[in-house]
């Protein structure tokens, strides 16, 4: 017996490995086929597979239970089965979704459903499983959440290395194994029908080690739009865990973002730089080529002055190092926080981008931006922000992208790093109805107005050609001298002065043309301190974005929606707004998956008494908690540690262990009161709010592994009590009404997936501080319930 | 036993229908004239574009041949539209704006760059207008081509090639539209416009 119980923790473990890492491989996945506003919809289709399952326990409890033998093999290989399979079934005969398509394609929110239902498979399996041990190991409850919650710690690490080494849809296979070797632990006992069974699932899933599932690339990826040009061909691949690599080569490929109308210059031909299928720019032209960026409104802040000093955030694929040092600037940092992307750079552009490596003006720094800007203190005469937006419209499908340094106090931190004549510069692509830019002129007012700057106007110029739009903010005011050289560089390469101290009307469009007035009036409103009532009457949100909201490209008001349709049209108003539109629709199909999975067959069951809103309640309520606090502190360390991918590792992994400690505390508990601790998480996760965002600021300049160390110290309290109330509620329920311990077990992951699904949602309205308060909110449901009979 | 078996069997028939709904209306709608004057009353004129011959040819163009079959029940919805290879056919008004400002007519040679699905194209020509259209997706270009031919709009000079060369056998043009998403324009396009001439191109 004791054998048994070591064989089925050591299953547990697998297999919670197995769905950890499968969920990791599908967020990259799903980011690079469609968008990142996916990773919500990820973490909620796992948690349908889970609530899904324990609807079934529920069902059929007694009949599992008499069959745990032969169906804990059995229901792990079809896991593993469906984890080896899903991923070619959604992408290939479903011919791939594509979000895009959501509001014109009919069928399309039906073709959405399917895939999330296909993708559930493999979790609602496994998890069948892992409710099934629960189910009937309730008294030992604590070690088995901990091997589950073990496993699923090594499967986020597993799931990370794997993206470093092989591409994405490579590994399901390799989880599947995991899955099989769960199953083929539990076999010995069972019978010959059994092992056939087992035997057909390896042959499967070793089929689909040798046939991988293709990657259906949306149609509106850059990448595969990119990849539709002639002679096309990607010439760099790296798989990489903080977004995959690629470099892609055309005849027709050519370099010269928002250039001149006057340019008459050749155009260079380049390669374009992909992460995750989303361009991020081009290779920089050879030094010997006339650089047509000169020409294109980039070049601002050097038609000023000649800076000595440069400092390149998110430096990219290093266009902008380029442009300074074509322009014999004296020293250039360069920061740039994906390594994978400037290692593949250097190996396969020696020329163009190496160079950049080599030149002694230039040092490369490899960490996040704004670690960097907290952690330097060097000044600079001119820092470069990477540019906003895009051409083709993309403006509104990176709505939920978060962007740390274009917030208040990212602008504040540059504006403290600039020298005495020191230019912060951004250029925004032009958009319609026009956002970005007003939002960025905003955010640069009101951080000159939180400097005490008496003037703001007296410190900022813009010029516009046909399509961007460049910001130059000085520290001190500029001279008359300055701003002659600004008139002169516009008037050469036929670009229109947007804002400076002493602009005429009649200067705005000279050149270029605009559909309306719509951004003169809007810029107006911005500088002659009409801000308050632009930010209230305005169809779209363009007030400045902080660190507790950093979602600079959301500008969807929702109370506006009517207003968007009537002004331009009902039908155009969801491409104005995709990413956030979208991820709303993932939601709304998402939680009527877990209505109709879990919670519609769980009100016809009988029950023991009419106590079933305390279930209800009490593992809602934690389900709920659990979600919220766990993705607002990811997108909290996001901030922190500078890439998503190593904030979700660690924010995960620290959960699961702490929580995993928690439960393994409780089996030494005798006295189970269970609301105590969903109080003292509450109460914790109101700490975090007040706290958290002071702590990560004044700690940001540490070195990573001191910021880890710190994160490991801040989750840890949380995450220990964190993974109480649930195995205490399991074991006083399982005390008083047995029956309804896989209810509950399902109605707390039904309630995880609308958690997990409308998270980001809240967290863009409310700021992720409130998310958090909002999850205490959801531990005091649990705090206020008792169930009857317990004493 | 029976009635757990009847249910896939429901929903599939469901699904099919739902699946067969696009072309059930596409064949039966082989004039829709009438919703093309709703369209241009209410998303085109309504929003301020006057010039008759703007107005006629968006009258006139059956925009529903321009878009995959799937999509042809929405033809005339005020919105952009899916055409494959990641492009779209503007929203009508946009169309309608574009023209309008470029004063297409009898004598005026416009260069488009971007054939797409060909509409703006066959909007054009409905205006009396030389027009030159370039392509660089093949698959986009042989379709609109063919559509072009196929409706009369035989007059339409089509090409599969890099637009960034324009087409300087025919050049000077009164006007160049560029309805493809480009972060730059050729410096050959330029060279290509008349004297006075004037240029389009979508942004945002």
């Amino acid at each position: 017996m004791v054998g048994l119980c070591n064989l089925r923790h050591l299953s547990l473990a697998l297999v919670s490995a197995a769905l950890l890492a499968f969920q990791i491989v599908l967020l990259q996945s799903l980011a690079t086929s469609q968008w990142h506003h996916f990773a919500s919809f990820v973490i909620s289709i796992a948690l349908l597979g889970f609530g899904a399952a324990g609807t079934i326990l529920t069902l059929t409890r007694n009949w599992m239970v008499a069959r745990q033998g032969p169906l804990l093999p059995l229901l792990l290989c079809a896991s593993a089965v469906a984890l080896a399979g899903v991923m070619r079934l959604t992408q290939g005969l479903l011919g791939g979704f594509d979000s895009l398509l959501l509001f014109v394609v009919p069928g399309e929110m039906l073709r959405l459903a399917a895939v999330a239902f296909l993708l559930m498979l493999p979790f609602f399996f496994g998890a069948l499983a892992i409710g099934l041990i629960f189910t009937v190991e309730t008294e030992r409850i604590g070690s088995y959440y901990f091997a589950n919650m073990f496993g699923s710690g090594l499967g986020s690490i597993l799931g990370l290395v794997g993206l470093s080494l092989l591409l994405p849809q490579s590994l399901p296979p390799f989880c599947a194994l995991l899955a099989l070797a769960a199953g083929a632990v539990l076999m010995p006992g069972t019978g010959r029908s059994v092992r056939s069974v087992m035997l057909c699932g390896l042959i499967l899933v070793a089929a689909s080690l040798f046939l991988p599932a293709q990657l259906h690339l949306s149609q509106y990826k850059d990448l595969s739009r990119t990849l539709d040009l002639p002679e096309a061909t990607i010439v760099a691949h790296r798989p990489a865990a903080a977004g995959q690599v690629h470099i892609v080569a055309s005849p027709v490929l050519r370099s010269a973002a928002g250039v001149s109308l006057n340019w008459s210059g050749p155009m260079p031909r380049t390669k374009a730089v992909f992460i995750n299928g989303d361009m991020v720019g081009s290779l920089p032209p050879l030094p010997a080529i006339n650089n047509p960026r000169d020409a294109s409104t980039f070049a601002l802040p050097y038609a000023v002055r000649t800076p000595h000093s440069v400092l390149v955030l998110n430096a990219g694929t290093g266009v902008d190092v380029a442009q300074a040092l074509g322009q014999n600037v004296g020293t250039v940092v360069a920061v740039e926080p994906h390594r994978p992307l400037t290692e593949t750079l250097r190996r396969n552009a020696p020329e163009s981008f190496g160079r950049l490596l080599t030149d002694i003006r230039v040092t490369w720094q490899e960490t996040a931006s704004r670690t960097w800007l907290a952690r330097d203190r060097q000044s600079y005469d001119l820092i470069i922000l990477p540019g906003i937006g895009g051409f083709g419209g993309n403006a509104g499908l990176f709505a939920l992208r978060e962007q740390p340094l274009l917030t208040r106090e990212a602008m504040r931190r540059i504006w403290e790093k600039l020298t005495p004549q020191g230019m912060l510069t951004i250029t925004a692509w032009v958009d319609y109805p026009v956002r970005n830019p007003v939002r960025l002129l905003a955010s640069l007012v009101e951080t000159l107005v939180d400097e005490g700057v008496a003037k703001p106007t007296d410190h900022i110029a813009a010029v516009r050609s046909w399509g961007t739009i460049t910001v130059c903010l000085k520290r001190t005011p500029y001279t008359s001298g300055e701003l002659d050289n600004i008139r002169a560089f516009a008037t050469r390469w036929a670009f229109d002065p947007a804002l400076l101290p002493d602009l005429r009307p009649e200067e705005r469009q000279v050149y270029n043309r605009l559909q309306d007035e719509s951004l003169f009036v809007l810029f107006d409103a911005i500088i002659n301190d009409e801000r308050e009532a632009l930010y209230r009457d305005y169809a779209f949100r363009v007030w400045p974005v902080s660190d507790d909201q950093p979602f600079f490209s959301q500008f969807l008001r929702w109370g506006r929606l009517t207003t968007m349709a009537e002004l331009y049209g009902k039908h155009t108003t969801p491409f104005l707004e995709l990413g956030m539109l979208v991820a709303g629709l993932a939601a709304l199909v998402l939680t009527i998956l877990a209505v109709l999975l879990i919670i519609l067959p769980l009100v016809r069951l009988p029950r023991e008494g009419r106590h079933g809103w305390e279930t209800l309640f009490y593992f809602g309520g934690l389900g709920i908690g659990y979600m919220w606090t766990e993705l607002a502190l990811i997108h909290r360390f996001i901030f922190y540690l500078g890439q998503p991918v190593y904030a979700a590792a660690l924010v995960v992994g620290v959960l699961l262990a702490g929580s995993a400690t928690g439960s393994a505390l409780t089996g030494r508990f005798t006295e189970l009161r269970p609301w105590r601790w969903a109080a003292v998480v509450a109460g914790t996760l109101v700490l975090y709010a007040l706290l958290l965002t002071s702590l990560l600021q004044a700690t940001l300049p540490l070195p990573l592994p001191g910021r880890v160390t710190l994160a490991v110290l801040i989750l840890l309290p949380a995450a220990v009590v964190m993974g109480m109330p649930f195995p205490l509620g399991l074991r006083l329920l399982n005390r008083v009404r047995s029956a309804e311990v896989p209810w509950a077990w399902g109605i707390n992951g039904c309630l995880s997936v609308v958690g997990a699904a409308v998270a980001t949602l809240i967290a863009v309205e409310v700021g992720y501080s409130l998310l958090l308060i909002l999850a205490a909110g959801a531990y005091l449901v649990s705090v206020a319930v008792r169930f009857r009979g317990e004493e | 036993m029976r009635r757990v078996c009847d249910l896939p069997c429901k929903v599939l028939f469901l699904l099919l229908c739902f699946a067969l709904l696009p072309l059930d209306c596409a064949l039966a709608e082989d004039d829709r004239s009438a919703e093309r004057k709703t369209m241009v009353a209410e998303q085109i004129v309504a929003r301020g574009v006057k010039d008759p011959a703007t107005l006629a040819a968006m009258r006139a163009v059956p925009r529903h041949k321009f878009v995959p079959l799937v999509q042809t029940f929405f033809a005339y919805d005020d919105r952009p539209l899916p055409i494959g290879h990641g492009q779209t056919i503007s929203q009508p008004f946009i169309v309608a704006y574009m023209t309008e400002i470029i004063h297409p007519g009898p004598g005026k040679k416009i260069l488009e760059g971007g054939t797409g699905s060909g509409y703006q194209a066959a909007i054009l020509a409905a205006t009396g207008a030389e027009v030159y259209t370039i392509e660089i997706i093949p698959g986009l270009a042989e379709s609109a081509s063919k559509k072009l031919q196929q409706l009369g709009y035989d007059k339409v000079r089509t090409k599969v090639a890099d637009g960034y060369y324009g087409w300087a056998e025919h050049a000077p043009f009164d006007a160049i539209i560029v309805t493809a998403a480009t972060e730059f324009v050729p410096p050959p396009l330029i060279e290509q416009l008349k004297d006075a001439g004037l240029m389009i191109i979508p942004v945002g």
